[in-house]
């Protein structure tokens, strides 16, 4: 009885198994386990007949059924994994968008390639200790020309036509007028390190000079303060704005409210100085700004004594520099504003 | 300024090539701007004499010429179009295999080749003028066409280079407007020989003074205006002999850029160029009196100038005048009556020092700038008036063209003093901030032609005539930096206090709200900030406007750039247009820019610079893509710019008010208003002024000021604590007339909800079948939420039992479900 048991037992163990590896769906295995290990199936049958068996054959038997039972169930659990794993793959295989759509984007605008650079430009000097100054664009003849040393009839008035308003008020031509307005404010021989960024005007336009542009004018007053230091500020100021490589070279010039005066060249950084190359047309070097050490007739007309205080100021162009650092080659492209052109600009 | 480098080393030697020539006196101020090498591209031409010449028998105007360019052997044949050439003419002869430059008739240049012309052969061309690369500009009228004949005693079978001076190289030098002193070959030459240490050669002055006679006999000189004049000297000349000047000089005055017109014009202009002497040629027997006077013009006196204009004259003006009536205008025309002609026999050559800024006034004012007036506003060395009479004298002499009389006559009312300037190395290397040895700071000057007396430790340095930019030891420190060389000054950092480098809190905030706007999807746009005086009527603006008073600036380049902003929309709606029409289906762009509002006009105190912030918005509200609403930007797009911005920046208590801004429609407009003001406004541009503005869709419009963003925008956050127990959320929607505002009904809302109501949203506005007509459905959201509890469905139910009676009761609304 125990032995026939035992056979039945063990055949209905290998069938199942036989069943269990042939199932492919996840439903196929539920009916399995309902067939093998639910209340009507052939294990209850066989166990309903261990009555018969005696009091040393039960247990024995009961053994052998709960192996099997715990067999299949592992079994039966292991492949539910696969074949949920499998009917997972399978729902994720039918559902694939078409990666080669567009997504949704944010609109992003962008900041003009002037305030970038000008922003730029802030920063560096920031971080050195200046601080940023403003001043009036319609800006009185005293303080555009005659407080920094061009009195009226001067030759060098030829260099900046000005678009004048009365006698008296023109847009300023320069943002050199914020340097006399800064020392006057100040207690007389207080020391000074600002910049001064703005927009300034002179008559005149074409693809290299618009009527309306950007300056950024820098002074620094203080005791000894020399044209070697006006190098070495404008040397850290180049290399933070164009690279640690870039070299600086001073070249003399004229400016009535600076002497000496000099303009600055920074060594081409398009082409290295290597040549071939139509930015600085082949000459190494590109003019970036005009600076020079503060004339002592500026400092004394703003109440300073030029014996006991010294000082450089510099004016940069600022579409200049962007104009270099992006590669534009027609300034007029700044202020048409073409969303077209001003979305290229991070 | 150009110069011609065979000119120059007349008078220093140049024993460097000429880029490092350029370099080193780039390098020393004197900015090399472009170096042209003189008849570039221009080979195989050579000077041929034309032995004979008939015309073509095939042809009614080609000639046939058998020239002689010192080949050898039998004249070559030659055909040339050109009428203006005669048996035994001197003419450029390019051969078979000669280049010519590109030109005029030739743009891209020709290599010459062997040419049949109506079944006859010519070996060659004669050549033109443009032919040979020469500016037209600077010729005679008789030599701008046809072949060009150069004088008899030109030798042939020469190359044309040499005989045109087409072997030169110009620098042009952009001269800062210091450096008066180098205005000239002398001045550069001098400079030159400073830098290379190469001896300064002197031209030739020797005067014959073979007249036989004082020129005080014959000329009166008085200064009456020693203010705008410190020096008039004056040389005369007898016989003269009016003929072109010689080939060399024409040469060298049309490498500088000078046309040559006549020996004495020549010479005077020669003397000018290399010498920055300017000077003036009279016909001594139209001079009454003959004298010359240096006074102030009449006011209203009139002159007719050398070029036959009649000029009216104002007391700022320098005349000379002579016994009778005005004879020229001192440094910057001559007069008619008083010119050099064929037929002048006695001539006053005259050679002043004039005041700068009186030329500068009196040029601009009649538009008459020349190389004379231009050298005069930058200041003539006072002393150079007798070098440059003799030099004009002695060149004039040497071509036999004249006799001089003996002796300069002058007025020379005060002598000019040199600049004396006492300093000391240490002053000068503290200024350059390195450490030149006093050694070479007096070898620096003396090489320049400075003075230099050491006193002790002082310097008294006194500068030469020729530098009168000299005026104190910031200029000294120059001269002696620049000669020392930039490159060797090592760079130095400032040595200061330690400071932190702050911008204003405005500043911060125009970067808070470029950022903003950016971040909101709209580019930076940088507009001019004058705009045409037309925009304010596209704008609608009333006549009573206050917009209107705005700035204006007397000189503009056109029109379209004529007044100062007062508004920036015109600036917004052209940018938008400009875009719209170019390309772009959609705008958004914005700016932070300054508006000028005048306190009274004309200007009498500094304006109003105001900060504003402008946006313009257009066309579609996403970029066209498949998963996105094919939608364009409508009213409340602007709004919720607006209300994010102003979010954003911490304003709070504004309100927004229906606007009646002339240019914005106004059913879908608004102004904002902080603390009782209006402080801007936005919407829909008014259809009117949006077909004034060109522009060919729905466009909506910002314009705010920045400043009354200020102090709400530097406010720190104060944190508030998180809810601890969850909301309630309940929905309603109500039907209620088209006229009734969002806004009512929230109020009504809120008045009823009770303590518990956090928030209210409407979400959803419906018109269409479903609701009567003239009505419309809101749907609103609202939550409610406790800080000590949960709330149980009783209570919420209640208020919004309350809610719903009220809003039925205010607008006769019916609920929906």
């Amino acid at each position: 009885m125990e032995a026939t048991m035992k056979e039945q037992l063990s055949a209905l163990k290998e069938q199942a198994l036989a069943e269990l590896a042939a199932v492919d769906s996840l439903e196929a295995l539920k009916n399995l386990r309902v067939k093998y290990l639910g209340k009507k199936g052939p294990m209850t049958e066989i166990l309903r007949g261990m009555g018969k068996l005696s009091a040393e054959e039960r247990p024995k038997i009961g053994q052998i059924v709960n192996e099997i039972k715990s067999v299949l169930e592992n079994e039966i659990n292991a492949r539910t994994k696969v074949l949920e794993k499998k009917a997972l793959s399978d729902k994720l295989a039918n559902e694939k968008v078409d990666i080669t759509l567009p997504g949704r984007q944010l609109k992003a605008g962008h900041l003009h390639p002037v305030t970038l650079t000008l922003r730029e430009i802030k920063k560096i000097f920031m971080r050195m200790g200046f601080d940023v100054c403003d001043g009036p664009e319609i800006e009185d003849v005293y303080h555009n020309f005659t407080a920094l040393n061009l009195p009226p009839d001067h030759p060098a008035l030829d260099m900046q036509d000005s678009f004048y308003i009365t006698e008296n008020y023109l847009l300023r031509t320069q943002t050199s007028g914020v340097q006399a307005r800064t020392l006057e404010s100040m207690e007389p021989n207080t020391p000074i390190r600002m910049i001064c960024p703005g927009t300034v005007y002179r008559c005149d336009y074409d693809a290299t000079h618009s009527p309306m542009f950007h300056q950024v004018e820098g002074l620094v007053v203080d005791k000894n303060i020399s044209l070697a230091d006006l190098k070495g500020t404008l040397e850290l100021f180049c290399k933070q704005m164009f690279g640690a490589d870039v070299k600086v070279r001073l070249r003399p010039s004229y400016f009535p409210f600076t002497e000496p005066s000099v303009e600055v060249d920074v060594s081409c950084p398009i082409c290295q100085g290597r040549g071939g190359c139509h930015v600085c047309k082949d000459s190494g070097w590109l003019e970036i700004l005009g600076a020079g050490v503060v004339h002592p007739n500026v400092l004394r007309m703003s109440g300073y004594d030029p014996d006991k205080m010294t000082g450089f100021a510099f004016g940069l162009g600022v579409e200049r520099i962007a104009m270099l650092k992006y590669g534009i080659d027609d300034l007029r492209l700044f202020f048409e504003n073409d969303q077209r052109f001003i979305g290229q600009f991070k | 300024m150009l110069a011609s480098l065979e000119w120059l080393k007349q008078y220093v030697d140049i024993n460097i090539s000429t880029a490092e020539l350029c370099d080193k006196i780039t390098r020393v101020g004197l900015e090399v701007d472009t170096v042209e090498q003189l008849g570039k591209g221009l080979e195989g031409v050579v000077t041929g004499k034309v032995m004979e010449i008939s015309r073509h028998p095939n042809s009614d105007h080609l000639w046939v010429c058998m020239m002689d360019y010192g080949q050898g052997g039998d004249p070559v044949q030659i055909l040339t179009g050109a009428q203006n050439v005669r048996q035994f003419d001197i003419v450029p002869v390019a051969t078979v295999g000669a280049v010519l430059p590109p030109s005029g008739s030739n743009p891209e240049g020709m290599k010459l080749k062997k040419a049949k012309m109506r079944g006859l052969d010519s070996f060659g061309m004669l050549c033109s003028a443009d032919e040979l690369g020469i500016d037209s500009k600077l010729l005679l009228p008789e030599q701008r066409n046809g072949i060009f004949i150069l004088p008899p005693d030109t030798p042939i079978g020469v190359d044309i280079k040499t005989v045109l001076g087409l072997d030169d190289t110009v620098i042009d030098i952009d001269l800062t407007s210091n450096r008066a002193d180098c205005f000239s070959i002398l001045g550069l030459a001098r400079e030159i020989s400073a830098i290379t240490g190469c001896p300064l050669k002197m031209p030739a002055m020797e005067v014959a003074e073979a007249a036989g006679g004082k020129a005080s006999d014959y000329v009166h000189i008085k200064i009456d205006a020693p203010e705008l004049c410190s020096r008039f000297s004056t040389r005369v000349l007898k016989d003269i002999k009016i003929a072109p000047s010689p080939e060399w000089m024409q040469n060298r005055l049309r490498a500088c850029g000078v046309r040559p017109i006549s020996n004495v014009v020549d010479v005077t202009n020669y003397v000018m160029l290399e010498l920055g002497q300017p000077m003036h040629a009279y016909d001594a027997d139209k001079v009454a009196g003959r004298t010359l006077i240096v006074r102030r013009a009449e006011e209203g006196e009139k002159l007719i100038t050398l070029d036959d204009k009649e000029r009216i004259l104002n007391s700022s003006m320098i005349t000379i005048g002579d016994a009778e009536k005005a004879a020229g205008l001192g440094g910057v025309m001559g007069g008619l009556l008083t010119e050099v002609t064929g037929a002048t026999k006695n001539v006053i050559l005259e050679a002043a020092s004039f005041h700068g800024p009186s030329i500068r006034r009196t040029s601009r004012a009649l538009g008459l700038r020349s190389e004379a007036s231009g050298r005069f506003e930058r200041g003539v060395d006072t002393m150079l008036t007798h070098n440059a009479l003799n030099r004009a004298a002695h060149l004039l002499e040497q071509m036999g063209a004249c006799e001089t009389f003996r002796g300069i006559v002058e007025d020379y009312p005060e002598p000019v003093k040199p600049a004396v300037i006492t300093t000391t190395p240490e002053k000068i290397n503290g200024c350059i901030g390195c450490v030149i040895s006093r050694e070479e700071i007096v070898a620096i000057l003396q090489k320049l032609g400075f003075g230099v007396e050491e006193q002790g430790e002082e310097l008294v340095i006194t500068a030469p005539s020729w530098r009168r930019d000299i005026e104190c030891d910031a200029d000294i420190s120059e001269e002696v930096a620049r000669m020392h060389g930039y490159d060797y000054i090592e760079s130095h950092q400032p040595e200061l206090k330690i400071t932190q480098g702050s911008q204003s809190v405005l500043d911060d905030v125009k970067d808070a709200v470029q950022d903003y706007m950016a971040a909101a999807g709209l580019n930076e746009m940088m507009t001019y900030s004058f705009i045409k005086a037309t925009a304010f009527d596209k704008m609608l603006l009333p006549a009573d406007d206050s917009r209107r008073s705005c700035i204006e600036l007397l000189n503009p380049i056109t029109d379209a750039f004529s007044v100062m902003r007062t508004t920036m929309i015109p600036s917004a709606l052209q940018t938008a247009s400009f875009n719209l029409r170019n390309h772009n289906d959609s705008v958004a762009l914005f700016e932070v820019g300054r508006i000028f509002l005048p306190k009274a006009l004309p200007l009498t105190e500094d304006a109003e610079e105001r900060p504003m912030l402008t946006a313009v918005i257009s066309g579609r509200r996403e970029p066209l893509n498949w998963c996105a609403a094919k939608e364009n930007v409508d009213f409340y797009d602007m709004k919720g710019l607006v209300e994010g911005l102003l979010a954003a920046l911490q304003v709070q208590d504004y309100t927004l008010a229906r606007s009646a801004a002339s240019y914005l429609h106004p059913g879908k407009s608004c102004d904002i208003v902080l603390n009782g003001q209006v402080i801007g406004s936005f919407g829909e541009v008014h259809p009117t002024a949006q077909e004034n503005f060109e522009l060919d869709q729905t466009t909506y419009v910002l314009e705010m000021a920045v400043e009354p963003l200020v102090a709400s925008a530097a406010a720190v956050p104060k944190y508030q604590y998180l809810p601890k127990y969850p909301a309630m959320s309940r929905d309603i929607a109500v039907v209620v007339p088209l006229e009734v505002s969002n806004e009512e009904i929230e109020a009504v809302i809120r008045a009823n909800a009770g303590e518990l109501l956090r928030t209210v949203r409407v979400f959803d506005i419906y018109t269409g079948k479903q609701v009567a007509a003239g009505c419309k459905s809101m749907a609103f959201n609202l939550t409610y939420q406790a800080a000590d509890r949960t709330l149980t469905d009783a209570e919420v139910d209640a208020s919004m039992k309350q809610v719903i009676a009220q809003v039925a009761e205010a607008y006769k609304a019916k609920l929906r479900a």
